[in-house]
């Protein structure tokens, strides 16, 4: 299955925008207005969300014309594309999604064509929505395919913990290191794994052109 | 807008196909999937977190009425999303130097594909064909692929020793400790920020 990558779900979605002449700003607009404010750190409807590993949403306006020879064409509607690379199987993704963040997948895919008038509440139809606008990935690479984000973000913690124990506890005594460990590994396991989304740098800036 | 979030860049890229020419693509992508050995450059590249492409045939773009209108398209498309560490200039000179037959393998079937070398050519391309990305979420904003597959040597590792560490003598377990440094010692880089760019 295209889609998947050993445990993890390249899930892409392009849901048509609502071309409104009436609205204002126009419904793309409101899209992006509200992406923008939207956090990327561990308050991230994503972090809260269970599953997401990383995920992007663009509004595409158009295709895009190569030049000539070729011919120029336009689409006539805006899309919204949603790109995730999440855990598990995609109804239970969507489930969660749907379960979670209710109030800002309504923020977003209220703005596209035939979004369900009860919104992410009614949790079958936002199923059945979501993949309505589903197109099947053709090729799917992922780095790691077989953790799940709980493990990767433990992992990463555990990562830091024994590099800082390491350096501390060169030449120990045999006794002594093995005491240490117990309670470095004990501490380690009781300790919660980091936030989804935490851990990133923290800058007023965001960068975003092409080329960087 | 933003196409970065810690050490991840996103890029997304949208080339037009004529029709005929996709299903030598899908060809071509099938004998990727199912050929595990003509992977091993996009795996030992070792920047890319995930990566897709996604054709779309030219009366696949969803349609769901409500007054929509149906697309009416000469093209099939295809999109290419990929979440990769390190600067674009960077991540477009090592695909053109490492993956430059794969690469044009599946970009020539695109109109005006001017091949991946040399590169001042294809990194034209690329931006021309480029759009940005509005919202961009990770999970681990502060690790690269590598930091994710050495954190996950580490942590086996780690079980590993821990499962034998409390019915270890203290000198059997300083021995097991020893072969447990030696395991991990070159998955150990720190985690952080990532280099200030633009």
């Amino acid at each position: 299955m295209p889609n998947q990558n050993g445990s993890v779900y390249g899930l892409t979605i392009l849901s048509p925008i609502i071309d409104d002449a009436n609205a204002t700003p126009s419904h793309d607009l409101q899209i992006r207005a509200y992406l923008a404010q939207l956090s990327t750190r561990e308050d991230s409807p994503f972090a809260t969300a269970p599953g997401t590993h990383l995920a992007r949403l663009v509004v595409m306006d158009d295709v895009i014309y190569v030049g000539m020879p070729s011919c120029e064409e336009h689409l006539k509607s805006k899309y919204l594309v949603f790109e995730s690379n999440c855990d598990g199987d995609l109804d239970g993704y969507l489930a969660g999604l749907a379960d979670s963040i209710p109030s800002h997948l309504d923020a977003i895919w209220s703005h596209c064509v035939g979004y369900p008038k009860r919104g992410a509440a009614d949790r079958q139809a936002f199923i059945a929505y979501m993949k309505s606008c589903q197109l099947e990935t053709t090729f799917y690479f992922a780095a790691v395919n077989d953790k799940s984000v709980p493990d990767t973000l433990r992992a990463l913690q555990t990562q830091t913990a024994v590099a800082d124990f390491i350096a501390a506890h060169q030449g120990a005594d045999p006794a002594t290191l093995q005491r240490d460990f117990l309670d470095f590994a004990a501490k380690l396991k009781s300790q919660p794994a980091p936030l989804p989304g935490s851990m990133g740098p923290h800058r007023a800036i965001k960068t975003g052109g092409h080329n960087e | 807008m933003s196409n970065i979030n810690g050490k991840v860049y996103a890029l997304n890229v949208i080339t037009p196909m004529k029709p005929w020419k996709t299903w030598i693509l899908r060809t071509a992508f099938f004998v990727l999937a199912h050929v595990k050995p003509l992977q091993s450059d996009l795996i030992n590249l070792s920047f890319i977190e995930f990566a897709r492409w996604v054709i779309i045939p030219r009366s696949a773009f969803p349609c769901l009425g409500h007054g929509q209108q149906q697309e009416e398209l000469k093209y099939d498309y295809l999109l290419f999303f990929s979440n990769f560490n390190g600067t674009w200039n960077q991540y477009i000179d090592a695909f053109s130097a490492v993956l430059s037959r794969g690469l044009n393998l599946i970009w020539r079937w695109s109109e005006k594909f001017p091949g991946s070398v040399p590169v001042t050519l294809f990194k034209e391309y690329i931006a021309r064909v480029q759009f940005d990305t509005d919202y961009y979420y990770t999970a681990y904003p502060h690790a690269t692929a590598n930091d994710l597959k050495s954190a996950h040597v580490v942590q086996s590792s780690f079980d590993s020793l821990s499962a034998v560490a409390a019915q270890s003598t203290p000198q059997q377990f300083a021995d097991a400790y020893l072969r447990f440094v030696l395991q991990v010692q070159a998955h150990l880089g720190e985690t952080g920020e990532a280099p200030a760019v633009g």
